[in-house]
C-alpha cells in the first residue's frame, strides 16, 4: 500500500503544533502590550548642563520630521515646525529645549527630555529633572535651521 | 432573563457613574483664577472613554495626592517652579517627570492601558494646542472655584 498522507499520530502532532502556533500568533499583541508595561528603566548617566552664558539663546526650527527610536523599544517623532531654544551644552553636544511642543522619552517611567545635538545629529537626550544624559544607540540626523537669537 | 437585564442595567449604571460629572471647561473657564507670576500651573485631565473607566487611581504630585484620574474629568494645581514628579499607581507605579517654570502652564493627560490583572493608568505630557482642544470636552472635578 502506498502511503499518501502522514500517519494519524504524526498528523495529530503537526496539527497540535499548528494550533499552538496560531494561538501564539493571536495572543502576541496582548503579550507585547503586557511586556511593554514591564519596560526597563531608561539607561542614563548623570551629567551637568553648562547653561548658555550669558543669554540670549539661539533659536532653531525643525525643517523635516524625524523618527527617533529608543533602546527601550519606544519611538517618538520630532515634527517639522518644532522650534527649539539652545539652553546649554553637555560634553556630548548642545541641548535644545522645545518651545512649541513637549518631548518625552519612555522606559519604565516617562521623562521630559531635550534633544542633545552634535553636528546636526541627535546623539541623545538631556533629562532636566534627573539631570542626566540618555545616549541614543543610533543617532539620527536632525534637519534644523537657525532662526536667530531669542529677544 | 429578568436577572440578566438587571445585571446589564447595573453594569451600565456603574460605567456611567464612573465618568466625571461636573461643569464643562467652557462653563468654568471664567472662574479659573489667573496664575500668580511666581507659580506654574499643571492641568490634569483624562479623555472620556468607557475603556478602563472603572479604574480611577489617585494622582500624586511630588508625593502628595492632588486628585483622581477620572474619565472625562480635569483639574489643575498651582505650584512653585521646579522639578515635578507625577505618579499614578494601579498594579504598577508609573512616574512622569518634567520641569515647571514660573508663569508656565503644563498639561498632563492620563490614559489607560492593558495590565496583567487590571488596567493601568499612566500620565503623559501633552502639547498646549492638543490639550486645550481635549480639555474643552472634559468636566471640572477639582475643588470648588470661586465666582
Amino acid at each position: 500500500m502506498i502511503q499518501t498522507s502522514y500517519p494519524e499520530n504524526r498528523r495529530n502532532t503537526l496539527g497540535g503544533t499548528m494550533t499552538t502556533l496560531k494561538f501564539l500568533r493571536k495572543i502576541f499583541p496582548v503579550v507585547a502590550l503586557l511586556l511593554a508595561g514591564c519596560a526597563s528603566e531608561v539607561t542614563r548617566q548623570s551629567t551637568t548642563l553648562s547653561p548658555v552664558a550669558p543669554s540670549p539663546a539661539r533659536q532653531y526650527l525643525v525643517q523635516q520630521s524625524v523618527l527617533v527610536r529608543f533602546d527601550s523599544g519606544y519611538d517618538r517623532t520630532i515634527q517639522a515646525g518644532t522650534t527649539f531654544l539652545e539652553i546649554g551644552a553637555l560634553k556630548q553636544g548642545k541641548v535644545l529645549k522645545p518651545t512649541n511642543a513637549v518631548f518625552t522619552i519612555e522606559g519604565a517611567h516617562v521623562h521630559e527630555a531635550y534633544p542633545v545635538v552634535n553636528e546636526n545629529r541627535i546623539v541623545g537626550f538631556y533629562l532636566p529633572v534627573e539631570q542626566a544624559f540618555a545616549q541614543l544607540s543610533n543617532p539620527v540626523t536632525l534637519s534644523i535651521e537657525e532662526k536667530g537669537i531669542q529677544k | 432573563m429578568k436577572m440578566l437585564r438587571l445585571w446589564f442595567l447595573a453594569g451600565l449604571v456603574a460605567l456611567l457613574s464612573a465618568c466625571a460629572s461636573g461643569p464643562k471647561m467652557m462653563e468654568v473657564k471664567s472662574s479659573i483664577p489667573p496664575l500668580k507670576s511666581n507659580e506654574g500651573r499643571i492641568y490634569f485631565y483624562r479623555v472620556a472613554s468607557m475603556v478602563g473607566a472603572a479604574i480611577q487611581p489617585s494622582i500624586s504630585l511630588n508625593g502628595t495626592v492632588v486628585g483622581e484620574s477620572k474619565p472625562g474629568g480635569f483639574f489643575f494645581v498651582d505650584r512653585a517652579p521646579g522639578s515635578i514628579e507625577v505618579v499614578t499607581a494601579t498594579e504598577v507605579e508609573r512616574k512622569l517627570t518634567f520641569t515647571l517654570a514660573a508663569s508656565e502652564t503644563r498639561y498632563v493627560r492620563t490614559t489607560t492601558s492593558f495590565g496583567v490583572v487590571v488596567g493601568r493608568v499612566q500620565a503623559g505630557l501633552v502639547d498646549r494646542a492638543e490639550a486645550e482642544k481635549e480639555l474643552e470636552e472634559t468636566s471640572y472635578t477639582g475643588v470648588p472655584l470661586g465666582k
